[in-house]
């Protein structure tokens, strides 16, 4: 009888009852948080997130290959629209949505003033000529509640004649065109090849011509010298047309030449 | 006379079982969550260790732009090349280059490791990733990686 009405011990057990609900409550939300992010299939989606990254940004320079080889000013946009419907194919069951908002307008960048239109730019035939793309896109992924990944893709090329001399020397008459050549964050092409530069007019002319490539302390860059010989007068224009390995066409002009008879 | 107060004194020997009850009752608790914890298996770990390393592989390869080049110019044995000196020694890997309806577009064999080694792996990881072009021609490639560690 003195068992049965003993209160105090029962005690014990209720508190080792309320420990046990506490060790088992506290755990599950521990082992949930703790878990959640290694059971998802996380690389699956980074994956994703990086393969459209690195496409979209180079299908920007395919389009800017495109535009600048064929002056279709709609490329950018009917690639991109036709990326998307591709995106959404080699990823099925992802929900894998691709947004894009095309620069347009007067943009500053570079040093210099880029007029987009359809996300395409591009300026030539001037001393310093460039080609640009530019691009805002958004990625979801609804499978996973991934909303507004956002990320920007530039492509660039910008050739500059620093200088064009004609040296009308008696034994040799010759023409020397100095260019340097930069791409995106204004990163000097130190890669490119004589084929890589497609022409080299002399007063609208065609000619063949030999290359080059050094750092120059004069210009203060890595330039390309372009040379052609047997000039007998001061040509009145220089023309450079240049194939970069991305296929970035770009052309540059300059009306600026020196006459060198030392 | 104190030995056998301590044997009949019923209050004592109740503390000792409702303490061996309380440590049952939590050690049952502790059990309880080890047993039924459902921790993701060393499979899908490994899944996903070998997916990791075949994403970051594909990517190192394309950010030096010369996943596009090996694709498109068909320079498979290059990129053969590329993916065996990137992968660790203990992973096995086939590559499958498919068109975006999924259509493979017929390719030579470009794997390293024994195709027995992908059929009897509980654990294959499979990465894919997409290319959309190169120089001025935009059209899109699907990669396929599996991975498996020998």
């Amino acid at each position: 009888m003195k068992l049965v009405r003993e209160r105090k011990g029962q005690f014990i057990i209720i508190a080792a009852l309320l420990i046990s609900i506490m060790i088992l409550s506290i755990s599950t939300i521990i082992y949930g948080t703790v878990t959640y992010f290694r059971q998802e299939r996380w690389e699956e989606y980074v994956t994703i997130v990086d393969s459209v990254k690195t496409g979209s940004t180079n299908l920007l320079e395919i389009s800017l290959a495109r535009y600048s080889q064929t002056s279709n000013s709609t490329i950018l946009r009917d690639y991109l629209n036709q990326w998307i419907r591709d995106v959404r194919k080699a990823y099925p069951g992802f929900g894998v949505d691709l947004g894009y908002t095309l620069a347009s307008g007067v943009q500053s960048a570079y040093g210099l003033s880029l007029n987009y239109n359809l996300g395409l730019a591009r300026t030539w035939n001037q001393t310093v000529s460039f080609s640009a793309a530019n691009a805002t896109f958004t990625i979801d992924i609804a499978s996973v509640g991934l909303t507004g990944y956002s990320f920007s893709a530039h492509a660039f090329l910008k050739m500059n004649i620093r200088d064009a001399v004609w040296y009308s020397r008696a034994s040799k008459q010759y023409v020397l065109i100095y260019v340097s050549v930069e791409k995106e964050a204004l990163d000097p092409v130190i890669n490119l090849q004589k084929s890589n530069f497609a022409d080299v007019k002399l007063n609208g002319v065609s000619q063949s011509f030999s290359f080059r490539r050094y750092y120059s302390t004069t210009y203060g860059s890595f330039v390309y010298e372009l040379r052609v010989n047997s000039v007998t007068s001061l040509p009145s224009s220089v023309e450079a047309t240049l194939l970069d390995t991305r296929s970035i066409k770009t052309v540059s002009r300059s009306t600026t030449i020196r006459q060198d008879t030392s | 006379m104190k030995r056998r107060g301590i044997v009949k004194n019923p209050k004592g020997q109740m503390r000792v079982i409702e303490a061996i009850m309380a440590a049952l009752i939590v050690v049952s608790a502790i059990v309880f969550l080890y047993a039924f914890a459902a921790t993701p298996s060393g499979q899908t770990y490994e899944a996903g260790e070998l997916e990791k390393i075949g994403h970051n592989i594909l990517h190192d390869i394309d950010e030096q732009r010369l996943l596009s080049r090996f694709v498109y110019n068909g320079e498979w044995a290059n990129l053969t090349a590329a993916l065996i000196v990137s992968v660790p020694n203990d992973v096995y890997f086939n590559l499958t280059v498919y068109d975006v309806n999924g259509n493979s577009i017929g390719h030579p064999l470009i794997q390293y490791g024994s195709s027995q080694t992908f059929v009897s792996s509980k654990a294959v990881a499979s990465v894919t990733y997409i290319l959309s072009g190169y120089q001025s021609i935009y059209n899109p490639r699907v990669l396929v990686l599996k991975l498996v560690r020998v």
